[in-house]
């Protein structure tokens, strides 16, 4: 499996609801491996890769959360000066478009993992490949995150 | 179905000769009995027997929700206390309740004109009816139960509130009709479905009313229920519910007029407007003893259609309820019904029914804001699909309404949950 499920999570745009969601995975024992916030003017969206998706969905669901699962792509770039760049204008010639991008730190040698959601995933995932760009699955982020 | 086919199909030249004697009755009555009916009817230089026929009812004074208020308690009873058998209070939500009383007569005749309304819209003495109308001094619950076992169904008085409890109830007990405010029956519909029980109820009739609700709104509830949903009307000050009820047609509601005179006025300049012109809704009543009303004020913006209806009733039809002139925001000179938002919100597919209206002044100048709750349906991981949402209801208002709206994506059962009748405008303006 190349794709990995991302949590994504509707809050009002007010003092505490960020923390809400957070707590709501801490006393449930789910550990948070990437997070990143996105905003509106009255609304933000809160996007999560967990160990276990399936589970800290349901949790975040039980508890009166809007939210939804989403495939993206989590994909490993070496750390390196232009390596971004290198990713970036593989997809940009395969006319893959980027819909949003967050990073997170990994405890990967020489490496860093860029989260992306992309128009069109089968293509992405053969441009990737064929750019020898790496992919990191399920069990990756388990291990390697 | 009809229940009382020989006054139901009453021709309508012997119907108005009908209300022409039960108005002058009922004029004498007030006249004699009633000090406040005395003391109006001299100031507008009148006597019972000024009024010569039916085209004579405007030149009555009208009766209004303050004189009822003024008359805190009992001073609009035209009979002593020891012959009156129920007292009922308006639901009211601002100042002093209006209090209302029936003898045993008026009672029977309630549970009549209910019983009358239940088989217009469908329901028989075979269905078991789930009563989630208020009991207490609302007249919902009572009205309902009444009429409902004066046509033989069985009744469960479950009243509003214990929404779970409620429904297992409804699963268990095979409910096959179910009255309630359509907001009340909007939040059981999304418990019913949210428990994942929709497939194990058995309701076929809804009887909704006490509230203004849109067409969309009807057809929800229907979708989602798998019911027709029927709009009943009435108000407290007058009896309760069963003052007008929809048919089978689903072309307005009659209003029973051996009981009642309906006519519609300007509510501004308070001239009687012709039939299927829309005004404010003004009901003289002619059958009750302990407290009759001449030309009361409903507030409830309506018309009346006079084409005869498909049914084969003679009694004339009220359009369904657009809104009451008290409850109309007026929005930088334009008037707005919640029920006219709540169609341009259910028209969007996946959208929650559940909605606030918040009304504000800023510079100056009045702005609306209209939250909406998502839900897990419409609900995108990516901001400009919510965005595009936001303003695709943004413009919907402007196409149909002309304002400018600022529109409010809210988290899902943020806003208040009503067993009752809901609140659907927040007015913070200060003028």
């Amino acid at each position: 499996m190349k794709r990995i499920k991302q949590i994504s999570v509707f809050v009002e745009n007010k003092p505490g609801r960020l923390l809400d969601v957070v707590e709501v995975l801490g006393s449930n024992d789910i550990d948070i491996k990437a997070i990143s916030l996105a905003d509106s003017s009255d609304f933000g969206i809160v996007r999560l890769i967990c160990e276990d998706p399936e589970s800290a969905y349901k949790v975040i669901a039980k508890n009166d959360f809007t939210a939804s699962l989403t495939e993206v792509l989590a994909i490993a770039i070496s750390d390196k000066p232009g390596s971004l760049a290198k990713v970036l204008r593989a997809l940009k010639e395969s006319g893959i478009n980027i819909e949003y991008m967050y990073g997170f730190s990994a405890k990967m040698k020489d490496y860093a993992v860029m989260i992306m959601k992309v128009s069109n995933l089968e293509e992405t995932i053969k441009c990737c490949i064929s750019n020898n760009i790496r992919i990191l699955s399920e069990s990756d982020i388990k291990s390697v995150v | 179905m009809i229940y009382d086919n020989e006054i139901e199909t009453l021709p309508r030249e012997a119907l108005e000769a009908l209300q022409f004697k039960r108005l002058q009755q009922t004029l004498e009555h007030v006249y004699a009995l009633v000090p406040f009916y005395k003391e109006a009817f001299r100031k507008a230089n009148i006597t019972p027997s000024d009024i010569k026929s039916l085209k004579d009812l405007h030149k009555l004074p009208f009766t209004t929700k303050d004189d009822l208020r003024d008359s805190y308690p009992y001073g609009m009873f035209s009979m002593p206390i020891d012959q009156i058998v129920r007292i009922h209070a308006s639901s009211g939500i601002t100042g002093k309740p209006t209090v209302v009383g029936y003898s045993k007569a008026d009672i029977e005749e309630w549970s009549q004109l209910m019983a009358r309304s239940f088989v217009a819209c469908g329901v028989t003495s075979k269905d078991i009816i789930q009563n989630a109308y208020g009991y207490g001094l609302f007249t919902g619950g009572l009205g309902a139960h009444y009429g409902a076992e004066k046509l033989g169904a069985a009744v469960i008085p479950i009243s509003g509130g214990n929404t779970k409890k409620q429904i297992i109830i409804m699963v268990d007990f095979k409910s096959t009709v179910l009255t309630a405010t359509p907001s009340y029956a909007q939040l059981l519909a999304d418990t019913i479905e949210e428990m994942g029980l929709l497939d194990k109820i058995n309701l076929r009739v809804g009887v909704f009313g006490a509230e203004p609700w849109s067409e969309s709104m009807r057809q929800k509830l229907e979708g989602k229920l798998h019911i027709t949903a029927m709009d009943i009307y009435g108000l407290s000050e007058i009896m309760g519910p069963g003052v007008a009820i929809e048919c089978e047609a689903k072309e307005g509601l009659h209003i029973w007029e051996d009981a009642f005179i309906p006519e519609i006025i300007d509510p501004d300049t308070q001239e009687p407007l012709e039939d299927g012109q829309e005004g404010e809704l003004v009901i003289t009543t002619i059958k009750k003893q302990a407290m009759p009303l001449i030309r009361y004020r409903t507030k409830d913006i309506t018309k009346i259609i006079k084409e005869p209806c498909k049914c084969g009733r003679t009694h004339r039809r009220i359009q369904k309820i657009l809104g009451r002139s008290d409850d109309m925001i007026i929005i930088r000179g334009v008037n707005v019904f919640p029920s006219q938002i709540e169609s341009v919100l259910m028209e969007i597919e996946g959208l929650s029914p559940h909605y606030q209206l918040i009304v504000d002044r800023q510079n100056n100048l009045d702005t609306l804001e209209v939250q909406v709750e998502v839900d897990s349906k419409i609900f995108s991981d990516e901001i400009r699909k919510l965005q595009g949402l936001q303003n695709q209801i943004q413009k919907d208002i402007k196409d149909i309404l002309g304002i400018t709206t600022k529109v409010t994506l809210v988290e899902p059962r943020t806003l208040l949950r009503s067993e009752g009748k809901a609140k659907r405008v927040i007015d913070k303006r200060k003028i």
